[in-house]
């Protein structure tokens, strides 16, 4: 009973998600064939988990560091993981 | 400085000493007996003029101040220093100042993070009322472009000692862009509750929810996995398989007979596990996953004892401008099936399972700074083991307030209504301070 109740709730949420999610006018991850928006991949890869650290936080050399850690982690592509690291050094 | 005017000297002999061999040299190679006609000596004569105002114009520099550095404009005869000579001089300091830290140890290869928490808990009916702390450092090591070795360390006051834990020593080579290899302790790819949010300042309530946590899932595994994500169009498939020492199935008729001890690192029973996880991103916003590891989990010698461990998950980020912030939704459900096994008491059906549901808001959009700064937070999660040794079941409901600090810094406040069906309650409440870095 606590099991049909927790699924239902978890679906009724995600149906809310998913319509939410499908009429956003920007809900690609990537857009193929173009080059990879840094920005827009930090903010839907890190703040998925996480508050998205502060480019300023961290060194250049720091974030090639805790970029390469968090491409294992996220499991980013490497386009993913330069256009993000690309992002926050310029940025920093 | 010494050098500059060594160099200036070298140069002025070498142009003297050059230019004469030419004329010198040249000219008696060619033709060493016959005379000089008077319009030869008249160009002998000027060039040894030119020659002479050359090396004047040498001395004069050699007497002058030192020039400034490239790209700085030399500064005016009043002394005075100019705006575009501050401004390249700025500009040089800051590339040294780069240079000088990509290359100063500990910056450019590791990198220390980590995080750490300090927390009150006060449970009803006889439970905890007590202060805790933990420090977890993680250390990174970043060796080639390929190739990353993860640490991290826990310590952690528990029962009046300091506990000292290994979380996770792994090393990750990157296969291609889409494939990474990694070996070492990790932490459990098919939790995606441990992998993602465990960590104080991620976690968005004081305490972790039943089940995925502590509970039917292990925290990390001591083998080998292979993991990445690959684009789908624009979709994304996370992936990740493993290998890893099995759990070791708890047969002391003493010590809640039939849960799977996930700390087993001699592996004794020489039992592995496999699985893996694959996360299916269809939207931005939104991620589903499941992940499975099965394996022996019993005594060697001893008739076989297979577990399987499930779990689903889903995770959803939506940054609503209708809303004026950020909606987080995680939910995790987990199962626990492990074979019968002659315990020498009644038998009993060692399934359990359990999860958690949470939802957290908080309005990034507002311009109001307190309003903007707080996220309220509800979790209902829940453990079913009724019909095991364990012997109760048990869910919670859980509000919680958070203030942000900063992104990494929170302050948690929350209450927590327990129920447990077969022993006592114990509501409590949490706090906990917790930053990362």
């Amino acid at each position: 009973m606590r099991t049909q109740y927790f699924l239902m709730l978890s679906g009724l949420a995600m149906a809310a998600v998913l319509a939410v999610g499908c009429a956003s006018t920007d809900n690609k991850i990537g857009a193929a064939g173009s080059a990879p928006d840094g920005s827009k991949l930090w903010a839907q890869n890190c703040m998925r988990c996480h508050n998205a650290r502060p480019p300023d936080s961290y060194s250049d050399a720091q974030w090639e560091v805790a970029l390469m850690h968090m491409r294992i982690r996220a499991n980013l592509t490497a386009e993913e993981h330069h256009a993000i690291l690309n992002y926050l050094q310029s940025d920093d | 400085m010494i050098t500059r005017n060594k160099l200036a000297v070298i140069a002025a002999v070498g142009l003297v000493w050059s230019s004469t061999s030419n004329v010198i040299f040249g000219e008696t190679a060619d033709d060493n007996s016959r005379g000089v006609s008077r319009e030869e000596y008249n160009q002998l004569l000027k060039r040894s003029e030119q020659l002479e105002k050359q090396m004047q114009e040498v001395r004069e520099k050699m007497a002058q101040p030192p020039a400034a550095p490239t790209g700085v404009p030399a500064a005016t005869p009043t002394g005075a220093v100019t705006r575009a000579a501050f401004d390249g001089l700025k500009s040089q300091v800051e590339h040294l100042s780069t240079i000088a830290q990509t290359t100063f140890p500990g910056t450019n290869k590791f990198l220390i993070a980590g995080y750490g928490a300090a927390g009150f808990t006060d449970q009803e009916h006889g439970g905890d009322r007590l202060f805790e702390a933990s420090f977890n450092p993680l250390l990174l090591w970043k060796l080639s472009d390929r190739l990353l070795f993860e640490g991290e360390l826990e310590f952690e006051l528990e029962e009046n000692e300091t506990s000292t834990a290994l979380e996770q020593a792994h090393l990750a080579y990157l296969l291609n862009d889409y494939m990474t290899f990694d070996a070492g302790k990790f932490l459990n790819p098919m939790d995606a509750f441990v992998e993602r949010y465990h960590m104080a300042w991620v976690n968005r309530l004081p305490d972790k929810p039943l089940a995925v946590y502590d509970g039917l899932l292990p925290e990390s595994l001591v083998g080998a996995q292979v993991r990445g994500g690959i684009p789908i169009e624009s979709a994304k498939l996370n992936y990740a398989v493993f290998v890893a020492n099995a759990p070791a199935l708890n047969t002391d008729t003493n010590d809640d007979p039939g849960t799977l001890t996930f700390e087993n690192f001699d592996n004794g029973d020489r039992h592995f596990v496999n699985g893996g996880h694959v996360g299916l991103r269809l939207i931005p916003e939104l991620e589903i996953g499941y992940g499975v590891m099965a394996g022996e989990v019993g005594p060697s010698g001893e008739p076989n004892v297979k577990a399987v461990l499930q779990s689903v998950d889903l995770s959803s980020v939506m940054d609503s401008r209708a809303l004026s912030g950020l909606v987080r939704f995680n939910a995790q459900w987990v199962w626990s099936r492990v074979d019968p096994y002659a315990f020498g008491i009644d038998d009993f059906d060692n399934n359990r399972d359990g999860g958690y549901a949470q939802i957290a808001y908080r309005p990034t959009h507002l311009h109001q700074p307190l309003l903007s700064k707080l996220e309220p937070v509800f979790r209902y999660d829940v453990l079913n083991q009724m019909e095991t040794p364990t012997g109760f079941d048990e869910q919670r409901n859980t509000l919680g307030l958070n203030y942000w600090l900063t992104s990494m810094t929170v302050f948690k406040a929350a209450y927590e209504w327990d129920n447990r069906d077969g022993d006592t309650d114990h509501n409590a409440l949490l706090l906990q301070f917790a930053t990362g870095f």
